[in-house]
């Protein structure tokens, strides 16, 4: 790669072919996956910036850039940028959490210099002026009533991460406390553009029907002169242990109770993290799972249940939701679910139902890589989670490998009912 | 590459293979659906469809599901207005088994009492949380009562009513009438080769029942229990979209946002009428750039998402604008809506429009069809609707040869804002009267939680 100014970093094979991560001096990576299957490709860029980086006050700023990313830059005017993807019959879309944000442009595999054009500019040359930040704040504003205030679930899923964290900014919702929304401040804005998207903060992630001298070439051209930002201090402080359950109830005009339950649990690098994930599954990860069985064929106490660890870079929750069947209470679940946790730390776990796990993983492991978009969605998530997209490989080999001695000491560590919160939305009629 | 040939029996064979990863999808779908369940029966196809999935052949629900999962595997039932489909994915290691307990599901349900009382009362639950969700609440509402006599106006999962009258022999009747191999398409994709999807798509119709050689005309359906064809799918033509700007506001309380849904019938998929309104579609309200986006979000930020569809159905299905506006904007967000589509009928689509409508959807065309599941799923939709096997590909010989003049035509006798209905999910105390002094004059209001 003569005058290139990238760095060959890191390999790992995905089927027979590799993806490849290269470096440029500025901080930028590169994560490149070629695959032929159709000649389109996905064009992802991950910012390492997501809720966690906001501070009291300022909440809902990185989703409210996820909005004005796709306003005017210097050099292309209000609208220019989707209709010039929409012009090639691709489209684009942003996601924002708590750790990361991503844009993800999908093209015609021709047009692989008008996403690389696309992205550098608005990384670079993005105007923030009034105009666009008060259109874009009305909408966002519409998306958290529609979300939030008019969503049972989103409702619910606030309040539990509200009552679960106080010291972490895991505390507030990644769209943001709406008094939040409405004062965002120009000035904030434009520092939080000049802090977070930069190079340095920045992965590229591309997969699909593309010459990877070509990639190469047009990314260092495109990208090589933009210059890192100073890396932002980490403000926060770290969450301290939760010693006491805690619970709450609101009143909603829902037909049935609904409940979550928040065990605080590791990052997402923790060993443990995949254990967890595999008792996820353990209890909900199918018709013939533990939980699922209970609550819903058996008892029909509910009409859904499911469970997950949460993928986040600091210590998080392991949590469960649940759906109540009308006339049934959140309490008598939670008996259930302990009882079932119980289960898990007093009697291993058969290699019949290990086995079986393992299969359904394989199964969701290989469905989450079916195309383009899954595919580098997956890598861009572990590479800005994690710092290295191999994690994502790392993490599978340690689900295959989960043990019931592992699954006892985790349930017995994690799944404790002071290490918890609940929250219940009931309806109307039956509230206090 | 991907494979359409005729099966055995009538039946209907696609394969698109990928050794891409070590898994295998497929499905078996059947060209009839809820628009074919009898009136006073809504919700007996998918009762049939999901009741046969709990516990066929000798494995009652527990052991089925056990062997599933220990598979690794899932086994889904989708049911819609024109179609019910069974979809297995497994690891292609699994994939024999996987077949044999798909294929006990489809021809050797048990019919098990005990679930059928479940399932009865997990469909009722399943409607307590659909009126907790607004914007498939907006959708209830609409299907209901845009054209009220229409086959597509019926409730897919039922009614609390037609639930609770639902009997099992009614369910087994269901579906053994599904069991016509002529109503079959069977589809493969992922690791498997096209001779082994051959041998199982032999094995699987080999086992169906044998159907009676004559079927009964398009009459009311007779859910007597036994024989084949008595659930035919209805007429779809000729129904009449009721005169008027019609407003249903679904009265939910403490609404921040009012989920709208405003529009009437639409032509046919598969049909020039219905290319030219796909093109008006995309224009108006298919893309972030379209007219409607344009207008409510990004001019005024008053929803956060702003668009139309078309319904892809075997028949003619709706054409629809939806919107979320915040309630304090709600009649303004309505009242403009319903302009920005008087005008769109008037005046049709400009010809850059037009150009533009014609390069996006030629262009989209390829991510569509990009993996060997989307090329299989399209190929089944064109054989359930009776279209050609390559309908998609020539999306974009068609679209070239749509002149302007013909698209404005269509927009001119299509849209119909005269003679359509809003559905508005608000709280009627505060919204009504804003409503009324919009002067519509055939406003209605439902209870959000009526049946």
């Amino acid at each position: 790669m003569p005058d290139m100014r990238c760095t060959l970093d890191a390999e790992h094979a995905l089927g027979k072919r590799p993806i490849r991560r290269y470096v440029w001096p500025n901080g930028l990576r590169l994560l490149l996956f070629r695959d032929p299957t159709a000649p389109i490709f996905s064009y992802q860029t991950w910012f390492r910036v997501g809720s966690r980086n906001e501070r009291p006050g300022r909440t809902g700023m990185a989703h409210f850039f996820e909005h004005l990313m796709f306003g005017e830059t210097e050099t292309l005017g209000p609208g220019q940028l989707d209709r010039m993807i929409e012009e090639t019959g691709g489209d684009n879309n942003a996601a924002t959490w708590t750790d990361w944000t991503f844009y993800r442009t999908s093209l015609p595999a021709r047009d692989l210099e008008l996403a690389v054009r696309i992205e550098s500019e608005r990384m670079q040359r993005l105007v923030l002026e009034d105009g666009q930040i008060e259109s874009e704040r009305e909408v966002v504003i519409n998306e958290r009533l529609e979300r939030v205030e008019d969503d049972v679930d989103g409702f619910l899923d606030e309040r539990l991460f509200e009552l679960a964290f106080s010291e972490h900014p895991y505390h507030w919702p990644t769209i943001g406390w709406m008094d939040d929304i409405r004062a965002l401040a120009k000035a904030d804005i434009h520092d939080f553009y000049r802090t977070f998207y930069a190079p340095n903060r920045a992965t590229l992630v591309v997969v699909g029907d593309l010459d990877e001298a070509e990639v190469l070439a047009l990314v260092d051209r495109y990208y090589g002169d933009i210059p890192a930002a100073a890396a932002p201090e980490e403000s926060f402080r770290p969450e301290p242990p939760q010693r006491q359950e805690r619970v709450a109830r609101y009143t909603k005009p829902v037909h049935a109770e609904r409940m979550l339950v928040g065990y605080k649990a590791p990052p997402q690098r923790h060993p443990d993290w995949p254990i967890l994930e595999f008792i996820a599954a353990l209890l909900c990860g199918g018709p013939s799972a533990r939980l699922y069985r209970r609550l819903v064929v058996d008892t029909e106490m509910a009409t859904s249940a499911d469970a997950a660890t949460m993928p986040f870079s600091d210590p998080s929750l392991f949590r469960v939701g649940v759906s109540l069947a009308r006339g049934q209470h959140a309490e008598a679940a939670l008996g259930e679910l302990d009882d079932l946790i119980a289960a898990l730390i007093r009697d291993p776990v058969s290699e019949a139902e290990l086995s079986k796990i393992k299969n359904c993983v394989e199964t969701d492991f290989w469905a989450a890589l079916e195309d383009c978009d899954g595919r580098a969605e997956a890598l861009g998530h572990y590479e800005s989670t994690l710092g290295d997209f191999r994690q994502l490989f790392v993490i599978a080999e340690r689900l295959a490998a989960v043990t019931a001695d592992d699954i006892q000491r985790v349930a017995s560590t994690y799944l404790v009912p002071t290490q918890r919160t609940v929250v219940i939305a009931e309806p109307e009629e039956l509230g206090s | 590459m991907i494979e359409i040939a005729p099966g055995p029996r009538h039946s209907r064979l696609v394969v698109a293979a990928t050794d891409d990863i070590p898994l295998v999808w497929f499905q078996f779908a059947f060209a009839t659906g809820s628009a074919s369940d009898p009136a006073d029966r809504e919700g007996l196809s998918y009762h049939a469809a999901v009741l046969a999935r709990r516990g066929a052949g000798a494995r009652d629900r527990l052991a089925l599901d056990g062997e599933l999962d220990a598979l690794g595997a899932s086994l889904g039932v989708a049911i819609d207005r024109d179609a019910i489909r069974y979809s297995g994915l497994c690891l292609a290691r699994n994939l024999d088994r996987v077949f044999e307990l798909a294929t006990d599901v489809l021809i050797r349900p048990r019919f098990d009492a005990v679930e059928h009382g479940r399932l009865v009362r997990e469909s009722q639950m399943t409607l307590d949380e659909l009126r907790d969700d607004d914007h498939q609440l907006a959708a209830r509402f609409f299907n209901r009562h845009c054209v009220p006599s229409h086959p597509y106006a019926r409730t897919i999962m039922g009614t609390e009513r037609s639930l609770a009258t639902l009997e099992i022999d009614q369910a087994r009747a269901r579906q053994r009438d599904l069991l016509d191999p002529a109503k079959l398409v069977v589809g493969f994709a992922g690791a498997i080769e096209p001779e082994r999807a051959r041998a199982m798509t032999e094995s699987l119709v080999g086992q169906l029942p044998e159907t009676k050689p004559e079927t009964k005309p398009e009459t009311e359906p007779d859910i007597a229990p036994g024989g084949a064809g008595q659930f035919q799918c209805p007429a779809l033509d000729g129904y009449s979209q009721p005169a008027g700007r019609r407003v249903v506001v679904v009265d939910k309380p403490e609404r921040a946002q009012s989920q709208i849904l405003l529009g009437h019938l639409g032509p046919r998929y598969g049909t020039r009428e219905a290319l030219a309104m796909i093109a008006i579609e995309t224009a108006f309200g298919g893309t972030f750039t379209a007219r409607l986006m344009q207008e409510i979000r990004v001019k005024r930020g008053w929803s956060y998402d702003a668009g139309c569809t078309l319904q892809r159905s075997r028949g003619p299905h709706w054409f629809r604008i939806h919107l979320a506006p915040a309630a304090e904007v709600t009649p303004d967000a309505l009242a403009l809506t319903w302009s920005l589509y008087g005008d769109l009928a008037e005046h049709g689509l400009s010809a850059d429009e037009l150009a533009f409508a014609r390069t996006y959807l030629t262009g989209s065309l390829p991510f569509r069809l990009a993996t060997a599941r989307q090329k299989v799923r399209a190929a089944i939709q064109n054989q359930l609707f009776d279209l050609p096997s390559d309908y998609l590909e020539r999306v974009p010989q068609e679209l070239a040869a749509l002149t302007l003049d013909e698209t404005n035509h269509i927009a001119r006798t299509k849209l119909w804002p005269d003679d359509s209905l809003a559905v508005v999910v608000a709280t009627a105390d505060t919204m009504v009267p804003r409503l009324e002094a919009l002067g519509y004059e055939h406003l209605t209001v439902l209870p959000y939680d009526r049946d």
